[in-house]
């Protein structure tokens, strides 16, 4: 049967996320990216809330793990499942579901990488100077350069539209990588259009120079005759024209020749059309007066595109679409806070890259233009978001947090004395441990949180020393005057510019700010079937938002590729190779090392090296070669290999040489198993120390030979344990998360076992009518319930509680008490904790026998069983914030504040004379919902921001309630007679914790489920079998529970996907012949990977959950715990060979 | 909600309240005016006002009239609303109720757009003498003595121009008023 093929385009952190489940679960993903390296923004971000750490690796393969890299994903990633292809871009999709065909365009490097060495003469002779986007523009670069600084191929690019093709670089290179392709630039013409005879006769000029075919001609109509003469690749316009303007031909222009290139050009004033332009169809465009150097480059690129990119088209069975976001560009918008003008104004982005250890500042915080110490720091938050005027009628949601993390990073790098101040309107913390870092800023750390905008900023005249003056309006209006060495603009999100493009040519709907669009109760279904869009390009997200839509893409991959019929790879069927065998013979070494072009011998005293370790018994030989870069090398030491018929190797050489992926594939060529050979980068320890002499540099590189070679003799080559593991699902809790995950498991084809402890299926939503946009929740119930009540994978157990559980190695046992029917016992392999939650009960202060106050529930129950008529309402009160986000229980819920823009909406529907007053803390109308917010305010609700010291208060007096608060604004009491008041108490989790320990979970402070890591692995538990979703996980809106069940499912079908499953090759085990059975390393494991058989009165180990990090090795008290593949005696041995 | 004593002003701004509906209080507003200390209370303070109704208190405040049309706060308003524009009609609406705190302001610039309605200029010292005997208050021309005097030695303001202008902006005249129709 076929195997299925998904591919996922864009290789940030969605799109890792996304093939790495699916390859995983044993399908076969085609990963792209239009940038020269992968991991997309996150390489260029250090450190992440509310850690202050990274944790990018925490997204590897738990099991099977030496089928991929195991390193940072900034270093690159290599799994056996998955092909990446960068520079690439996706052009266009064709077909149905399971059979797409994609067309790919790739721009393959100048360089070799294959044969590049990372060895930088080439960056070193290269004399022209770019700026480097990697620090955004922040440094310089070189025209050939490494594309990010801890990329691990070390392979530099050459940038195209940089490069003076002068070929200094390709005579250097000692490799032969860089090679020039000969251009035909005559073949590629140009039209310049333009009125004004001066600047089409200069641009003729520039570009003939160049050595293009260049014409002419005056007019828009000009140039629509010439087009019917001949074709042109490019079309330069002038916006502004007599006649037919710019914009008019460029739409003729884009009849006549869909294919056309065309850049508009326009005077500094009408920027606006050109954007307008843009959105047309135009490529870019350019602004007189423009340096020859800006068209020139501009010309090149996409003379590059049309000369060197090769188009390939693959046939897949699912798309997922990851191209992420990109930046708001403040200089482009209306208000630009002098960026770009006045020194000192960066943006998020900048600033992360300035307090870098990679970056600008090298670890030192240092203004970017002065280069002084900065010890005053602004953030201004909503800088091209909820702005109209900016375009964005939005809140890019992930901003308040990425600046508060910034503000307490920069504290925590460069001294708690610096003085940091946000600026903001809302602040919005809508994630579950959010409020609790936002405190921790202003208590712990001393941020200074200012609720105002800033209008515009100023140079400080009077100081004259560069810094920066911000007036703002306090909440009293009182006009401030404060001054910053620099300020930091929160730069809202705009949809990735190719993504929207590829979108409007392919019918994939998107809204009317150019995201994807997504199907109702989904953010990961786009308009067309086969297509998901993962990560924020459906709305922006934050990285645990993202990591858990792009696993939910994965599984609608999963369930395409499943009803398509394609298979799997069943990879542990291959693998089975007679190794034990093998571990009884003696160990035979080959030595090979790379002399990289007769470097190797003018460093080190190769002549000595051979002797000293030729005394190595088990050594049999030591070989000096040459250029394993090249395909030759390689092939000479697989010659090599083949005649001495080695059964251990060890390599020597740079660090592109003996990359995983490469010895390989040479293992499976000569047949020597790839756990057996070591490998050192002998390269890279000698640039370490270029000034030793070179009997030192001998004894360095002998040592670290030595080490691997005792490593090589005592390493026992059977390959990891395979476990038997079921292939069942059990999923707790049948709210609309648990129906999702229990759907989206049987839609993959595994049984699932669904346990509700109430009568009836649906959870919260059975309560619920409509959402706020207007989508009945109902009818989507319903047919999710009659979906999963007549698929033949889904046994549903109603009435029915799980009582106890047991947990062996691949395997749960879980008793069912059942109300009514017969107790059961069920077996299954994974767990899906979907218990879900509540709306927490309203702390009543007064006796309240009519009924005026109400919970949110309450009130929208009230009226759809008639007992509450809106018509008969004339005054109604929301209080925001009810009992929630103090210190009883400080997180923020996420969905109330939508919940009472929804009602405040639907009561102004129902009677428009109706009052409406919310008083709110912070509106956490995030994302789109902000548009609900303008919608309330247009119908005339009334707001009220109240802070916490002064919440609002409630007395009953006969039929109406009185509401007393503060205006902040106009600083007077207010008193409000209401109907009807309507609290928004927040969600409490509904997850025992007996339940959560029975399955090895733990839940956090709030009782809701902890995760493993909340960023990266935002649904799984450290059991790598338990997962959760909806609101046990966190408080969310039904979209959210909905994306987090089928990202919980997916997570679940990457292990109920194979039969057996393989652990890594270093896993613990345990001595029973000297075991104690005291318990300790069972207590201890962090995985769970470790349980007491019982019966036979054994410690027992789940060897695909051990990660193998030695911790029970450490604790057990006789030494039983140990670590194979890390055992005493070699241990002992390397570092015997290291000190010698 | 205390809308007890607006004494209908709330029909004339009820216009200008949905044109600053979806304000958020941002205070962008404010904290761009140029003119904030000549102002007792703040544009923001305004709009917060306008919303609640208390539009008493708005009009018991002068503020408003020491807009200059800068833009300013227009131009930077994150919800895009036409805050300058606003100013304007309160201007106007409280000219248009004849308040008696803005009846100076209101009579300075009748006299004044009179002025140059008939000359197509203004002429000093007849716009000031129209101002005078309109305010009905014989003390006023003093307080304005010296600094008239100031203008005249400078030579800002002379007793008469040629004339010739007259009649030339009827139509911009004609034109605006019907726009305020």
């Amino acid at each position: 049967m076929a195997i299925g093929k998904t591919l996922v385009a864009g290789a940030g952190l969605s799109g890792i996320r996304s093939a790495l489940d699916l390859a995983e679960t044993g399908y076969k993903v085609l990963l792209i990216d239009q940038s020269d390296h992968i991991g997309g923004l996150l390489c260029q971000l250090d450190n992440q809330f509310p850690t202050s750490k990274c944790g990018y690796c925490r997204m590897l393969p738990m099991f099977d793990r030496d089928r991929s890299s195991q390193h940072c994903l900034r270093k690159g990633l290599f799994h056996e499942n998955i092909e990446i292809l960068l520079s690439t871009q996706l052009m266009s999709v064709e077909g149905e579901p399971g059979d797409l065909k994609v067309t790919l365009k790739q721009n393959p490097s100048l360089i070799d990488p294959s044969l590049c060495t990372g060895c930088g003469e080439c960056e070193r002779v290269c004399s022209v100077f770019v700026d480097d986007p990697f620090n955004e523009g922040l440094t310089k670069r070189k025209a050939v350069y490494l594309p990010s600084p801890q990329s691990f191929s070390n392979a530099y690019t050459i940038d195209y539209t940089a490069c003076t093709r002068c070929g200094e670089c390709e005579k250097i290179c000692p490799t032969g990588a860089i090679k020039f392709i000969d251009q035909d630039r005559e073949k590629f013409k140009i039209l310049v259009v333009d009125d004004e005879k001066i600047v089409r006769d200069s641009m003729k000029e520039w570009l003939k120079e160049e050595g293009f075919s260049v014409a002419t001609a005056d007019s828009g109509q000009k140039a629509l005759e010439l087009m019917d003469d001949r074709l042109f690749n490019m079309m330069l316009t002038d916006i502004k024209m007599p006649g037919m303007d710019g914009v008019e031909l460029l739409a003729k222009a884009k009849e006549k020749n869909e294919d056309l290139c065309v850049i508009m050009m326009t005077a500094y004033a009408a920027v606006d059309s050109a954007v307008d332009a843009m959105k047309q169809g135009a490529l870019d465009y350019l602004t007189k007066p423009f340096d020859p150097d800006v068209l020139i480059s501009m010309a090149l690129k996409v003379y590059h595109e049309f000369e060197i990119a090769e188009a390939r088209v693959e046939q897949v069975d699912a798309l997922i679409l990851a191209g992420g976001t990109q930046f708001y560009k403040p200089e482009l918008g209306k208000n630009p806070y002098g960026y770009g003008v006045l020194p000192g104004v960066v943006t998020g982005m900048e600033f992360e890259r300035l307090i870098s250890g990679t970056g600008l500042g090298k670890g030192k915080l240092i203004h970017p233009k002065t280069g002084k110490p900065v010890r005053k720091i602004a953030w201004f938050q909503c800088v091209g978001s909820r702005d109209v005027q900016a375009d964005a009628g939005f809140c890019s949601s992930v901003c308040c947090m990425i600046s508060i993390k910034e503000a307490i990073l920069a504290k925590e790098k460069y001294g708690q004395d610096l003085e940091t101040t946000l600026f903001y309107m809302d602040m919005r913390t809508i994630g579950k441990s959010f409020d609790e870092y936002r405190l921790k800023a202003q208590e712990e750390n001393q941020v200074r949180f200012v609720r105002a905008r800033i209008h515009s900023l100023d140079e400080d005249l009077k100081k004259k020393d560069g810094s920066l003056l911000a007036r703002y309006v306090d909440l009293q209006g009182n006009i401030h005057e404060d001054d910053f060495d620099l300020v930091v603009l929160a730069t809202g999100q705009r949809p990735a510019k190719q993504m929207t493009e590829l979108a409007v040519k392919n019918d994939i709907g998107i809204n009317p700010w150019g995201f994807i669009e997504t199907t109702p109760f989904s953010i990961i279904k786009t308009s067309r079937a086969g297509i998901l869009s993962g990560g924020s390009l459906s709305g922006l997200k934050d990285i645990s938002d993202s990591v858990t839509c792009a696993s939910a893409a994965a599984l609608g991959a999963c369930k395409i590729m499943h009803e398509a019929g394609k298979q799997p790879i069943d990879a542990h069927a291959i693998d089975m190779d007679d190794l034990t065998i093998l571990a009884r013979e003696n160990p035979r070494i080959l030595t090979v090392l790379c002399s990289c072009d007769k470097d190797l011998s003018q460093t080190l005293d190769l002549e000595k090296l051979k002797l000293d370790l030729d005394r190595i018994p088990e050594n049999q030989s030591v070989e000096i070669m040459d250029k394993f870069c090249t395909d030759e090398g390689w092939k000479t030491l697989a010659d090599m290999i083949q005649k001495t018929n080695p059964n251990r190797l060890i390599l020597g050489a740079c660090l592109p040489c003996i990359q995983k992926q490469r010895v390989k594939e040479l293992s499976k060529e000569s047949g020597l198993h790839s756990s057996l050979v070591e490998t050192l980068d002998i390269i890279s320890i000698l640039k370490q120390y270029p000034d030793s002499q070179i009997p030192k540099t001998t004894q360095r590189i002998e040592r670290e030979l030595k080490a691997l070679i005792s490593k090589a003799r005592f390493k026992n080559p059977v390959p990891g344990e395979r476990l038997e593991s079921n292939q069942n699902a059990l999923v707790i809790g049948g709210g609309i998360a648990g129906i999702t995950a229990a759907l989206s498991i049987a839609d993959c084809g595994y049984h699932v076992d669904l346990v509700e402890k109430d009568d009836a299926i649906g959870g919260n939503l059975l309560w619920m009518d409509k959402t706020v946009d207007n989508l009945d929740i109902q009818a989507y119930l319903d047919e999710k319930v009659k979906e999963l009540e007549s698929h033949n994978q889904v046994t549903i157990h109603k009435k029915t509680k799980t009582e106890s559980t047991a947990q062996n190695p691949g395997e749960f046992l879980t008793f069912l008490k059942k109300d009514g029917e017969p107790d059961e016992t069920i077996l299954h392999g994974v767990t899906l904790l979907a218990t879900g939650g509540s709306q927490a009960p309203l702390m009543k202060d007064n006796e309240d026998p009519q009924q005026k106050e109400l919970t949110q529930k309450e009130f929208e129950m009230g009226v759809q069983d008639h007992k509450i008529d809106p018509e008969k309402l004339e005054t109604v009160v929301m209080i925001q914030c009810s009992g929630t986000r103090d210190e009883k229980r400080n997180y923020c819920s996420r969905v109330c504040c939508i919940r009472a823009l929804k009602n405040a909406l639907f009561l102004k529907d129902k009677n428009s004379d109706i009052q409406v007053y919310i008083l709110y803390r912070d509106m956490m109308s995030y994302g789109f919902y902000e548009e609900y917010y303008t919608e309330a305010k247009n119908r005339g609700v009334i707001f009220f921001q109240y802070d916490s010291a002064n919440k609002p208060l409630t007395q009953i007096q006969e039929d109406k309630v009185l509401v007393k608060t503060r205006d902040l604004l106009l600083d007077m009491p207010v008193e409000i007679e209401a109907d009807c008041v309507i609290h928004a108490t927040g969600i409490l989790p509904d997850l025992p914790a007996e339940l959560a320990d029975q399955y090895g979970a733990d839940l956090d402070t709030f009782h809701f489920f902890k995760e493993a890591d909340s960023k990266f692995r935002p649904v799984d538990s450290m059991n790598y079998r338990v997962f959760s979703c909806g609101l046990s996980l966190k408080p969310c809106t039904i979209e959210e529970a909905v994306a987090s069940a089928e990202a919980a499912a997916i997570r679940a079908v990457r292990i109920l996907s194979h039969e057996r499953l393989v652990s890594g090759k270093m896993v613990a085990d345990t001595r029973t012949a000297t075991c104690s059975m005291c318990e300790m390393c069972v207590d201890t494991c962090p995985y769970g990977a470790r349980f007491v058989d019982s019966l036979e009165e054994k410690i027992v180990i789940d060897p695909a959950a051990c990660q193998g990090c030695g911790v029970c090795a450490a604790v057990c008290p006789s030494g039983s715990a140990v670590l194979e593949g890390l055992d005493r005696r070699l241990m002992l041995d390397v570092i015997d060979m290291a000190l010698l | 909600m205390g809308q007890a004593n607006n004494k209908g002003y709330l029909e004339q701004t009820e216009t200008i309240k949905t044109m600053i509906q979806t304000c958020i209080q941002c205070g962008t507003c404010t904290a761009s005016c140029p003119n904030i200390e000549f102002m007792d209370i703040t544009p923001r303070h305004m709009w917060r006002l306008l919303l609640m109704d208390h539009v008493d208190a708005l009009f018991l405040s002068k503020s408003f009239i020491m807009c200059s049309s800068c833009y300013y706060c227009t131009l930077r308003c994150p919800r895009g609303l036409e805050l300058t524009n606003a100013m304007s009609l309160l201007k106007q609406t409280a000219s248009k109720l004849k308040l008696k705190q803005f009846q100076r302001s209101s009579l300075f610039y009748k006299a004044f757009l009179d002025s140059v309605k008939k000359h197509g200029r203004v002429k000093e010292i007849e716009f000031m003498t129209h101002f005078f005997i309109s305010m009905k208050n014989p003390m006023i021309p003093f307080g304005f003595a010296p600094l008239g005097l100031k203008l005249m030695l400078k030579g800002k303001v002379r007793p008469e121009f040629p004339s010739g202008g007259s009649g030339k902006l009827t139509a911009l005249f004609k034109k605006v008023a019907e726009l305020e129709e």
